[in-house]
């Protein structure tokens, strides 16, 4: 097998931008779209400080995150090692741009020009409106290679089937060879050498490997880098918040949260001869308009049936799957008051919600996200809040005591299960460490699903359960507070929770004669 | 709709934006349109970085298809120049624009080339080192022809240039800059030299080898400099204090390491320091021969100091009995005085210089100034040689270079001297390894290292100096920042003038200098490829003086801060649309050091866009307009446009009387070029170019090595004493003042045989205070800045894509500060600050790295324009409006330094 790869002497490599600006050329790329960039770095307190210089682009990993999550498979790897993207069936839902952890990926919208308002020449010849509205990321220059292999030439020695990058480097710090190949270019240096690939902890496989010192013949692992929460004058570097899901992805998971656990809540009303007619359809029209949000940011809407191609490893594909059958059987039992239905509906509109815990839980891209306790807290609070709207609604349409007394018990498990599902995330998450913007987005927001927020509802339900004729505005209230604080937690924890997950150097590279340093994980903490 | 298949086709050109070019490279056209730059891999086997291109060439595309190009030839209507003023640009066609400056320049020529003050009434200005020539096509060939022409006033020579190190440098070495011999160096001292952002895809290749293969470099400069983080170790030194640093380097040599672990052999018989000194500070000498006397040990006497076999004393003191030369042929006699070597008196006068004295200087430890000296003999491998080419050579690998503001302004001589004096304690000058020149600018032949070493006085080079004596003195320059007439080592080669104080000539413009000629301004100036309204000092003052000369002629690409006061406005064809030959190989600025030599063509790769015109065409044009077609032919005739087009073995030279078209032009060049390279045998034109776009013979490696040159003929390199730089201050300053020119006297002070140390960081905050009544104690930190490789010297500022690359590294979008500091001053990461210096001020974000000494500033590159599309909404500060020109600032070789002090206040918070 071939594995193509990219090799970075860090030691080498001056930070000239060179690569950065020939990748623009060759790949056409648009203003402010960095295919390949060079990240400026730097360690210490003055007097003892390091600075090195950073290549960073697509690592075409072999566990290539982006890959898994996308719904279309318009992403795919090659038995080179490549991983491309198919610009004809991607739909642009940007979800492999926050599953990918090394900020490789981005999407542009509309053509841009480099000087706002006026267009130049060539940028009307590269062009390519393929392009637009779609992922976009480090081909590796593929089709360089494929042209020097078609004509017997040497990926990594010929320049003409070498990417354009390594070709540019001026410094000599970067090669591009087949490093299953014991006896390439690649190889021979990763041999010399002492090396690491950035974020080795997520298991992606990367492909870009960098050199940091000359092998000892003993070498020991680079040792984790040293997060710092609040590093100087690298904007580049550290974990920035994404941009490529907004309020309209928010919605989607407030609204297909809320609106599944609203459905489940109804039906199981329904069992006791509740009316499931406007709480369904109320639920339905959330998991609709949730998903109309979305369908309102992807970059090629009209392509939106794509989202279903990837079944096999995609929760976006899987969420898409199993909203058809909760809102066509959702609708079935509004209309037809069928409790049987409207169960199975639930079933589907639960696994609708799971999917969504499992979509954020993929998003390697996001510290925040890809915890694993990120799925019990997504289907914890889901329920609480479709309980907590549905306890709204029974208090409007008059339930009977007895049923508010139920909903208020079923809604202060639900709430202790939310809390103790956030507990158990952000603890965990406080002690793997995460971007520093992820924890004060968290800490800022005005309700939270601490203990002590949520105590309010808490203790407002167990007042109703003392006391049954405050039952109507304690559950109401509770149920609203119940409902708001999941909508506020998730909508903070797409839109402002969500910090990428920066770029770290395990070793600072020996230069010449002097020694390597400890690395840096900037823009990160423990908390 | 099918698309129609793209026509695709490369073109081969080069980028020769900065002095460490020129970058050989392909242009990609698609359907007649410029698209990619391209490394050129066909010249990787000649071409000493293997055909890469540097980061600038890539925004040539851009360059092209610039919107805001200026497309028309345009004139001023509003007569009032200022920044205040809207020029109300109109255009024009280009027979009414070469009318409109035929007509200046022939009213000129009427009136005499010279005016009233001896001044031409021609001026113009070109940026970059030089470099522009490789644009201007035959524009050379009308200069010439045209007669005097004034360069004095500068863009950036003199004060942001190596300007010590080109003057000592020739002087000392035939180096007009200095480089380590890089492929074989062991050990490289780098005070604030930034290599590896300009020392171009040559200079970067050769560096990233050497660490490659283990060498060790050593940064000495007051922030981390991207060549400071590429190094093996950081001394973060206090901003100008450089010179107490390396003297005290030269005293560990001298005082702690002895002369034993020296190269003594290259002492005594390849430098000056078994020269004999005499009771006045001048060299003893034999009264038959006048040559300076050294002491044999051999036969215990004072013998001439070409003296074959003799064994000359280093140390030790003597009677001898001779003559001594002073300044204008003043002659004592001597019997049986005291002489010591002039290494002796070295050895006396670095004395005090200990490495604990340099440390309070330099806020460093003194172990490190020890250890840094240690090295630097330790890593010499004294007595070692290496076969060059068939050559045995000294084999010497530890060097030393520096940067920007430690070798130009007030120290750059003591850096300069201390350096070239380490080279020699180790036998380390111009040999392989060592420290090597590159090229000459001020002797000649230009483009000969070796046959510009020709014998001088006192077994040194010969060395042009502009004369002192009386009777020869120059009272009068050919130029207005008066460079014949002030600065002896500027010399008068076609280059002197940009290596004059050419801040003078804009501070001269604005107050005339006692018992000068008055300052009138040129009649016609001339502007290209430079924008001094920006990459000067003291930006308003020289944009205010610009706006008083009566006729500018800019040729102009986009509308900038210098053309904007010019009267005429003339689109030239940019980089990828213009036709041109130019030389390469050979050894080179910066770090080019080819085994080729040779010449490569700029074909185009785009029509020229709108009504621009070749560069060449208008050089025609203007010579026709002025009646000088025929001199303008005969000069390009005989090489002012790179190549001779005669030569023994062939002849295609231009009918003089005819107007020749631009391609008729290069064809004859490219001809003659390649019979150039091959003794006649082949003759090849524009075609063989077009289609391989370079060809190159080869170039001795030998002739890196200036040492040979000199040991063929016998001869020394003058160091470690300046006798003659003595000699010719004094007589300077006797000049000066029988003209009742006093206000040079500071500057006299620098002409010393061996230069002692003084307090600059002092003598700057004097003339600070002196000169704008501040107390300096107001101002607390230093002001620097520092190259950066995606712009230096490529007039790209407005290019958004370099913009865009540019913004990854550190510090290209503000101040950059030292966290403590700003922590004292309640600053954090993002806010906007006032930087003000006692001259001006100007505003931009704080940009925190530890990378950073806490009492010093940093501002990268040039910007602060206001008129420049794309570039003046950028919003980043530049050093050039807050640093002065002063005369108190410059130093004895017209040059001044990056640096002032300035105060920071804080406007507001993080956008």
């Amino acid at each position: 097998m071939t594995r193509y790869s990219i090799v970075a002497d860090l030691n080498r490599c001056v930070g000239c931008q060179t690569c950065t600006a020939a990748c623009k050329h060759t790949n056409a790329t648009a203003p402010g779209v960095q295919w390949r960039k060079v990240l400026d770095i730097e360690t210490g307190e003055f007097p003892d400080v390091h600075r090195a210089f950073m290549p960073v682009g697509c690592m075409h990993c072999d566990d290539a995150p982006c890959l898994s999550v996308c719904p279309t498979t318009a992403t795919r790897k090659r038995d080179d090692g490549i991983v491309t993207i198919d610009y004809d069936l991607c739909i642009g839902c940007a979800y492999c741009t926050v599953a990918c952890p090394y900020q490789a990926r981005s999407r542009v919208d509309l053509p841009t020009r480099a000087f706002k308002g006026k267009t130049m020449k060539h940028e009307v010849v590269r062009e390519d409106p393929k392009r637009i509205g779609v992922a976009q990321k480090c081909t590796m220059c593929s089709d360089r290679i494929d042209f020097g292999l078609e004509n017997g030439l040497i990926p990594g020695l010929d320049a003409d089937a070498t990417p354009a990058c390594v070709n540019a480097c001026i410094a000599g710090a970067l090669h591009f060879g087949d490093a299953e190949d014991p006896n390439s270019n690649v190889s021979q240096l990763l041999e010399k050498n002492q090396h690491f690939t950035m974020h080795e902890e997520l298991g992606t496989g990367p492909g870009i490997h960098y050199l940091w010192g000359k092998s000892t013949g003993n070498d020991e692992p680079a040792p984790e880098p040293e997060m710092i929460a609040e590093p100087l004058g690298m904007p580049g570097v550290v974990p920035a918040l994404q941009k490529s899901w907004d309020w309209r992805a928010a919605s989607n998971f407030i609204l297909g949260g809320s609106g599944t656990s609203l459905f489940l809540a109804t039906a199981i009303g329904g069992t006791t001869g509740m009316s499931m007619v406007l709480p369904g359809l109320l639920a339905l029209a959330m998991v609709g308009l949730g998903l109309f949000c979305v369908w309102l940011e992807i970059g090629r809407p009209w392509r939106f049936f794509n989202v279903f191609y990837h079944a096999r490893m995609s929760w976006m594909t899987r969420e898409a799957m199993v909203g058809i059958p909760f809102m066509g059987l959702g609708f079935l039992t509004v209309l037809t008051g069928s409790i049987p239905l409207g169960v199975v509906a639930a079933v589907f509109g639960m696994a609708f919600l799971y999917a969504q815990g499992r979509i954020l839980r993929a998003a390697k891209g996001i510290p925040a996200w890809r915890h694993p306790g990120i799925v019990p807290l997504i289907v914890a609070t889901g329920l609480t809040e479709g309980v907590g709207i549905f306890a709204v609604y029974a208090v409007i349409v008059g339930a009977g005591s007895s049923s508010l007394q139920t909903l208020a018990s079923i809604l202060l498990i639900l709430i202790a299960l939310r809390v103790f599902a956030w507990s158990s995330y952000r603890t965990s998450l406080g002690r793997i460490g995460a971007p520093t913007g992820t924890f004060a987005a968290f800490a800022a927001d005005p309700i939270k699903l601490t203990p002590t927020h949520q105590a309010i509802p808490v203790v407002l339900l167990l007042v109703a359960l003392a006391v049954p004729m405050l039952s109507p505005v304690l559950v109401a209230l509770a149920g609203a507070l119940a409902l708001a604080s999941g909508w506020v937690f998730k909508y903070g924890l797409i839109t402002r929770a969500a910090f990428n997950q920066g770029y770290s150097l395990k070793k600072m590279p020996a230069r010449g004669a002097g020694l390597s340093s400890p690395g840096v994980k900037p823009g990160w903490t423990t908390n | 709709m099918t698309k129609t298949a793209k026509t695709k086709s490369q073109v081969h050109s080069y980028c020769y934006q900065c002095v460490a070019g020129p970058d050989i490279l392909k242009v990609e056209i698609e359907d007649g349109v410029a698209t990619q730059v391209k490394p050129s891999f066909e010249i990787a086997d000649v071409h000493p970085a293997g055909g890469k291109v540097c980061v600038k060439a890539f925004g040539l595309i851009q360059k092209t298809y610039n919107p805001y190009r200026v497309l028309t030839p345009m004139k001023r209507t509003n007569p009032k120049k200022g920044r205040d003023q809207d020029p109300g640009f109109v255009p024009i066609s280009w027979d009414e624009a070469l009318e409109a400056v035929c007509g200046k320049l022939n009213k000129a020529r009427e009136e005499g080339l010279k005016d009233a003050s001896g001044y031409p009434r021609v001026a113009a200005s070109f940026g970059g080192g030089g470099t522009p020539t490789s644009y201007m096509g035959t524009f050379p060939a009308f200069l010439s022809a045209w007669g005097a022409v004034d360069m004095s006033f500068g863009s950036g020579q003199g004060v942001k240039c190596y300007h010590s190190e080109h003057l000592y440098g020739e002087l000392w070495h035939r180096a007009f800059t200095v480089s380590p011999d890089t492929p074989l160096a062991e050990l490289i001292i780098s005070f604030g030299a930034n290599v590896e952002a300009s020392g171009g895809v040559c200079g970067i290749k050769r560096h990233a080898d050497a660490r490659d293969r283990g060498v060790k470099r050593i940064q000495v400069e007051p922030h981390l400099s991207v060549t400071g983080a590429c190094s093996a170790e950081w001394v973060p030194i206090r901003p100008k204090t450089d010179p107490a640093f390396m003297f005290a380097m030269v005293n560990v040599m001298l005082h702690e390491i002895g002369m034993a672990r020296l190269d003594v052999p290259f002492l005594k018989n390849r430098t000056s320091s078994p020269y004999l000194l005499a009771p006045n500070g001048f060299y003893m000498r034999d009264p038959a021969s006048g040559k300076p006397l050294m002491w044999d040990l051999k036969t215990s006497r004072a013998v001439p100091y070409d003296t074959p076999d003799a064994d000359p004393a280093l140390e030790g003191s003597f009677k001898v009995s001779g003559q001594e030369l002073g300044p204008d042929q003043v002659i004592w006699n001597h019997d049986q005085v005291d002489c010591c070597p002039a290494f002796a008196a070295l050895v006396n006068h670095v004395k005090d210089y200990t490495p604990e004295w340099a440390a309070e200087i330099c806020g460093v430890k003194a172990e490190q100034v020890r250890s840094v000296a240690n090295q630097f003999v330790d890593h010499a491998h004294i007595g070692e040689t290496i076969d060059i080419e068939g050559r045995t050579l000294p084999f010497r690998p530890v060097a030393i270079s520096l940067g920007k503001t430690v070798n130009n302004g007030w120290g750059g001589y003591e850096c300069c001297w201390a350096r070239t004096l380490m080279a020699c304690l180790v036998g380390g000058l111009e040999v392989p390894g060592g420290t090597l020149g590159t090229t000459v600018r001020l002797n000649r032949p230009a483009d000969n290292r070796w046959t510009s070493v020709k014998p001088g006085p006192d077994g040194f080079m010969h060395f042009p100096m502009n004369p002192t004596k009386k009777g020869e003195w120059k009272s009068r320059s050919s130029s207005r920042h008066a460079h014949e007439t002030l600065i002896p080592l500027a010399a008068n080669s076609p280059w002197s003038q940009a290596l004059g104080p050419t801040h003078l000539a804009w501070m001269m413009q604005k107050e005339n200098f006692e018992n000068m000629p008055d300052a009138t301004p040129p009649d016609v100036w001339f502007v290209y490829r430079t924008n001094p309204a920006v990459s000067f000092w003291d930006t308003k003052s020289v944009s205010e003086v610009m706006a008083k000369f009566p006729f500018t002629v800019c040729f102009a690409y986009t509308m900038d801060e210098t053309n904007y006061m010019a009267d005429i406005l003339l689109p030239e064809c940019t980089d990828l649309e213009g036709l041109q030959l130019i030389r390469i190989g050979g050894s080179k600025y910066v770090e080019q050091f080819w085994e080729h030599s040779g010449f490569a063509l700029r074909d185009p790769a785009s029509p020229p866009a709108g009504e621009s015109r070749d560069f060449s065409w208008i050089a025609t044009q203007l010579a026709k307009g002025t009646g000088l077609l025929g001199a303008y032919n005969t000069a390009i005739n005989k090489g002012a446009a790179g190549v001779r087009l005669m030569g023994e073995n062939f002849d295609f030279a231009l009918d003089p009387d005819v107007e020749h078209s631009v391609e008729e032009i290069w064809d004859a060049s490219c001809r003659a070029a390649s019979a150039e390279l091959t003794d006649g045998a082949e003759t090849q034109g524009l075609e063989y170019f077009r289609e391989h776009g370079f060809r190159v013979k080869k170039f001795p490696k030998l002739r890196w090595y200036l040492s040979p040159a000199l040991e063929d003929q016998g001869l020394r390199f003058e160091l470690p004493y300046q006798e003659r730089l003595l000699r010719i201050g004094q007589e300077l300053g006797d000049r000066l003042h029988e003209q009742g020119i006093n206000w040079w006297d500071r500057q006299l002070k620098e002409y010393e045989a061996m230069p002692h140390w003084q307090d600059l960081q002092k003598l700057w905050e004097t003339a600070l205070e002196d000169g704008f009544g501040i107390k300096i104690g107001d101002y607390p930190f230093w002001l620097i800045t520092a190259r950066s490789m995606q712009y230096s010297w490529g007039g790209n500022a407005g290019l958004q894509m370099i913009h865009e690359v540019a913004s990854n590294i550190a510090g290209h979008k503000g101040v950059i500060m030292n966290p403590s500091a700003a922590a004292k001053l309640g600053l954090k990461e993002g806010d906007l600050i006032e930087i003000a210096s006692p001259l001006g001020k100007t505003k931009g974000p704080v940009v925190l790295r530890h990378g950073i000494r806490p009492d010093t500033l940093l501002m990268v590159g040039q910007f602060d324009h206001w008129e420049t599309p794309f570039a003046k909404d950028l919003h980043v500060p530049s050093m050039n409006a807050l640093t002065p020109m002063m005369l108190e600032l410059t130093d004895a070789t017209g040059s001044g330094a990056d640096l002032v002090k300035v105060k920071v206040t804080r406007l507001g918070g993080a956008a």
